[in-house]
């Protein structure tokens, strides 16, 4: 037995190893590296300048007008993408959920979005919003060029994002929504609840730990808004992510340091928002909200 | 009673109606865009008047997308396969053995789905130019098999957590050693999941594009959301708009059928994870 | 278990693949020294008659092969360091923007010009555009072609071209309707030329003399600050001014509703093309002055032929490069791509004149022409000059003079985010 559980363990170890290499090698190993060249003056124009200078990298992204700024607009295009695909996605898991018919095709239909190709959704809403080539003009009967303005532009972001993204949403919310027992529906019924009391009393209560994967995952998600913005504005008009700026100070300036500091403090970001989710709302995993209510 | 169900039937079928318009429009969008004749894409509407190939003869003349398209492939099938492999023996061994620091990997394997890319890019890039892969096909083949390693990880654990194991039991009674087990019983057992895993990953890798315009520059391994990207116009102030519908489509509908065909086992893939923890 | 042997299938067929490919380009390589020359795309085909005729004259020496890059210089560049960075050897030849000698020369992605070659590049060239291709007392490139803005007026509706910013937009609001003065508004390497060429008609520059520390004196600054906010928030301006670019612009000229435009020499040949009606009756004159009496002085572009320090030929990459820019492609790059020449010579020849009936002008703009700052870091300057001047009608001149200091100083530093 001694033996078995020992050969287990090496078994274990051994399945387990390839996992972990890659994962260290492609993941924590530049991460590391990330944090180590963001305390350097290190950019690619000036090869032989390079120079530990500490946290002066950090201290001159937190003080610049742009990342202030391009985290605002992060912000807003994380919670407006965020809330809208909440509340969409609801609608369409208990239209999935409850329909009579029709329920495979609909399910189906679900999957369309998410399989197609970021960059290939954002190009199709960037055509239709075109005021020369697109339909939406046309529909709408005016002459108007959403992507140069600020406001419309930002629109059009998180629409394409909720389209894009609210089917996973749904699905994750209809496979919630197969978790609230049916008695427990039925017995709220019989007591004189109406769909509306049934719904926030009893669903949304059971489904509380799959509300919270859901919106983490996309909120998490959503904060590293790249493709959608790149298609679309590439950051015109005032629509600059966190993430676009990572990859403009990284790959076009060629300033790693700099660069690898914006990469820190996304990273620390998304450390920040799992971290208040985790312990605002409580452990999101099944398990433990099982437990829990 | 009857006009209840009237109104029922046509409430749902409205609901239902709503969702698949919702779904279905962008796509039809871009297909008919693809099917306008140059001269018709700035006629403003939906639907092509005339229906015409050439833009899908351009595209398919042109050097730049029957090379992306192969490297799209080749690079998606390939990261697909290896992370389906590695996650397959790490999914095993965190659902079947016991083993010391066996919550700590799955933590860590979850923590690590929540990464953002662009964290990375900066050293890769770093790392890619110095060691050569930079725009070549591993170069991108290894990250998108590390990013969709913990995704493959967690699906298959999910899966394999349902699979009767008393069969794995039985096999080792008879005498097999958990290596045998794992190849002869539990392999075959597993195939519906991992096929569900590999769509997956494979969305995955085929969809991504910061890492595709990070790390290549060329018809080496630049694959197609990068190269639809950066499709050069004819002129220098127009986007090459039919060229772009055409490419989108062809990317866009093998991977729409292989997924409506699949929709049960994806939706079941997809959802797994959270739901079941 | 299908799905394994399908991968597996794919896997042997990308092997195979690989192999054959490897197969049909060693074919090719060994005869004769492939040089790839990385340009914008150029629609006239002139550049690509240019790299056939310079590698036919070789008599197999070398063997040119053309390779487009996007239209939009930021994309060019993008795409251009990541190779360099990753010290790619399949670029041999760089159609090098005038903006990105120092960063090119300073990252040592590029090798100098001497000897003999240099003296070709050198000869008969126009003062301001081998400057560009100087960084640091080398040559870093061979001066193919120039650009410089012209102001453009409707000679059916003013007499004489207004000599000055304030002549123009004034003359303009008295126009009514038709008043509106077509400029380059977006945020984009555009607005900075904008700049750039009003503070140097006011007698500043943004950097001084070392090319490294910041000059940006206060009265021209303020000088070119306030055109920018007097244009943009009179009647005279279109009211997409924000989002304005050279080829917008040149459509709403074609559309007739505006009376002056600033723009390169290629409104030119299109109005002609498109609405001869209107061309007929285009005039042209110097880019108008800041200060009156003292010529105004436009920050020009073009591009220079560079080679590249990880090139497998450099001397052969030398020799075609000074063949592509040598008078003859130059005329051709004219006549065919409506391209101004960098040789000072064929300002004269009576085929350029022919193109470029205003020649003349043109070339006095040229001989006038300021740089944009020769700095590494060129971009990171052009950056936070578009963004703080970004839109103009919100410009403060006072205020924004001190913001434009802080953020070309961060820039400098190379730290300024963007």
């Amino acid at each position: 037995m001694n033996l078995r559980q020992r050969n287990e363990r090496r078994l274990a170890w051994l399945l387990c190893a390839p996992a972990v290499t890659v994962l260290i090698g492609v993941i924590v190993y530049p991460i590391l590296y990330a944090v180590w060249l963001s305390l350097f003056r290190y950019d690619l124009r000036f090869p032989e300048q390079r120079v530990f200078v500490g946290l002066d990298n950090y201290v001159s992204i937190l003080t610049s007008e742009v990342w202030w700024q391009a985290l605002g607009n992060t912000l807003i295009l994380t919670i407006g993408s965020v809330s809208i695909e909440l509340l969409l996605g609801f609608i369409l898991a208990l239209i999935m959920h409850h329909t009579l018919f029709w329920r495979r095709a609909v399910r189906a239909a679900m999957l369309i979005p998410y399989a197609m190709i970021t960059v290939v959704a954002a190009m199709a809403w960037k055509f239709a919003f075109d005021p020369t080539t697109g339909f939406i003009d046309a529909l709408l009967d005016r002459e108007q060029a959403w992507l140069t303005q600020r406001g419309s532009a930002f629109l059009v972001i998180i629409l394409t994002e909720v389209w894009k993204t609210t089917p996973f949403m749904a699905l994750l919310l209809m496979a919630g929504l197969t978790l609230v027992p049916h008695e427990l529906i039925q017995a709220a019924r019989v007591d004189g609840a109406n769909a509306w009391q049934r719904f926030i009393k009893i669903v949304v209560p059971t489904m509380k730990p799959v509300i919270l994967v859901a919106v983490l995952f996309r909120t998490l998600d959503a904060f590293r808004i790249f493709d959608t913005v790149f298609i679309l504005t590439r950051g015109a008009q005032n629509t600059e992510t966190v993430s676009m700026v990572g990859y403009n100070t990284l790959l076009v300036s060629l300033n790693l340091g700099l660069g690898s500091a914006v990469s820190v403090l996304i990273f620390v970001g998304v450390l920040i928002i799992s971290i208040v989710f985790i312990k605002g709302f409580g452990t999101p995993t099944g398990r433990r909200g099982e437990i829990d209510s | 009673m009857n006009r209840n169900r009237i109104m029922e039937r046509i409430f749902w079928g409205t609901g239902n109606l709503i969702v698949i318009a919702y779904a279905i429009v962008p796509v039809l969008w871009i297909v008919s865009l693809s099917l306008k004749r140059s001269g018709d894409l700035n006629d403003r509407h939906f639907f092509p008047q005339t229906i015409s190939f050439e833009h899908y003869q351009a595209i398919f003349l042109d050097v730049q997308f029957p090379a992306a398209l192969w490297n799209s492939l080749a690079i998606a099938a390939i990261s697909t396969f290896l992370a389906v492999i590695v996650g397959m023996f790490a999914a095993y061994a965190i659902v079947r053995l016991t083993f010391p620091g066996q919550r700590l990997l799955l933590a860590c394997v979850l923590a690590t789905a929540m990464f953002p890319p662009i964290a990375i890019i900066g050293p890769l890039f770093n790392l890619w130019r110095a060691t050569g892969l930079f725009d070549t096909w591993l170069g991108l083949i290894l990250p998108y098999m590390t990013f969709t390693l913990p995704l493959a990880i967690w699906i298959l654990a999910a899966f394999f957590r349902e699979i009767p194991w008393d069969l794995d039991k039985a096999a080792r009674i008879d005498g097999a050693t958990p290596l045998q087990s794992f190849i002869w019983v539990m392999v075959p057992l597993a195939a519906p999941a991992v096929f569900t895993t590999a769509i997956l990953v494979f969305i995955f890798a085929w969809n991504d594009f910061l890492f595709a315009i990070s790390l290549t520059s060329t018809n080496n391994a630049r694959t197609v959301p990068a190269a639809i990207a950066f499709f050069t116009g004819s002129s220098r102030f127009e986007l090459p708009i039919g060229s772009i519908a055409a490419a989108s489509v062809v990317i866009t509908l093998p991977v729409m059928i292989m997924v409506l065909i699949f929709q049960r086992r994806i939706v079941a893939g997809l959802t797994s994870g959270a739901v079941k923890g | 278990m299908k799905l394994l042997t399908k991968v597996r299938l794919i896997l042997v067929l990308a092997i195979i693949g690989g192999m054959l490919s490897s197969g049909c380009s060693r074919q090719k390589g060994e005869a004769i020294p492939l040089l790839n020359w990385y340009v914008f795309n150029e629609p006239s085909g002139a550049f690509s008659m240019a790299a056939r005729q310079c590698s036919e004259a070789s008599q197999g020496a070398y063997q040119v092969e053309l390779i487009p890059l996007p239209a939009d210089t930021d994309q060019q560049r993008e795409q251009l360091v990541r190779r360099l960075a990753a010290g790619d050897t399949a670029i041999d030849i760089i159609g090098m923007d005038v903006i990105w000698t120092a960063e090119f020369a300073q990252a040592k992605w590029i090798l100098p010009w001497t000897g003999h070659v240099a003296e070709q590049a050198k000869a008969g060239r126009l003062a301001a555009p081998l400057q560009s291709a100087t960084y640091q007392n080398q040559l870093w490139g061979a001066p193919f072609t120039t650009n410089a803005q012209l102001l453009w007026y409707r000679t059916d509706r003013i007499n004489t071209a207004p000599e000055t910013w304030d002549e123009m937009i004034h003359l303009a609001e008295t126009l009514g309707k038709t008043g509106i003065i077509q400029a380059q508004g977006e945020r984009y390497e555009g607005l900075t030329v904008f700049f750039i060429s009003l503070l140097a008609s006011a007698g500043g520059s943004v950097l001084d003399e070392s090319g490294t520390r910041i000059s940006l004196a206060q009265e021209p600054t303020l000088f070119a600050l306030s055109v920018m906010a007097r244009l943009a928030n009179s009647v005279a301006a279109d009211r997409n001014l924000a989002t304005a670019r050279e080829d917008q612009t040149r459509l709403a000229f074609e559309s007739g509703n505006a009376s002056f435009m600033v723009n390169y020499t290629f409104v030119w040949p299109s109005a002609q093309e498109n609405t001869p009606e209107i061309a007929e009756h285009i005039g042209w004159a110097r880019w108008p002055a800041v200060i009156e009496g003292k010529p105004s002085r436009f920050a020009i572009g073009g591009i220079n032929l560079a080679v590249s320090a990880y090139s497998l030929h450099p001397e052969l990459a030398f020799q075609a490069a000074a063949c592509i820019a040598s008078v003859r492609h130059q005329q051709r790059a004219a006549e065919l791509g409506g391209l101004p020449p960098t040789i000072a010579a064929l300002y004269d020849d009576p085929k350029v004149r022919e193109i470029f009936p205003f020649a003349d002008v043109l070339h006095s703009t040229l001989r006038d022409a300021v740089l944009r700052p020769q700095t590494p870091l060129y971009n990171d300057v052009s950056l936070a000059i578009s963004r703080i001047l970004h839109p103009m009608r919100a410009i403060d001149p006072q205020r924004d003079v001190v913001r434009l200091r802080d953020a070309i100083t961060r820039a400098l530093n190379s730290e300024g985010l963007l």
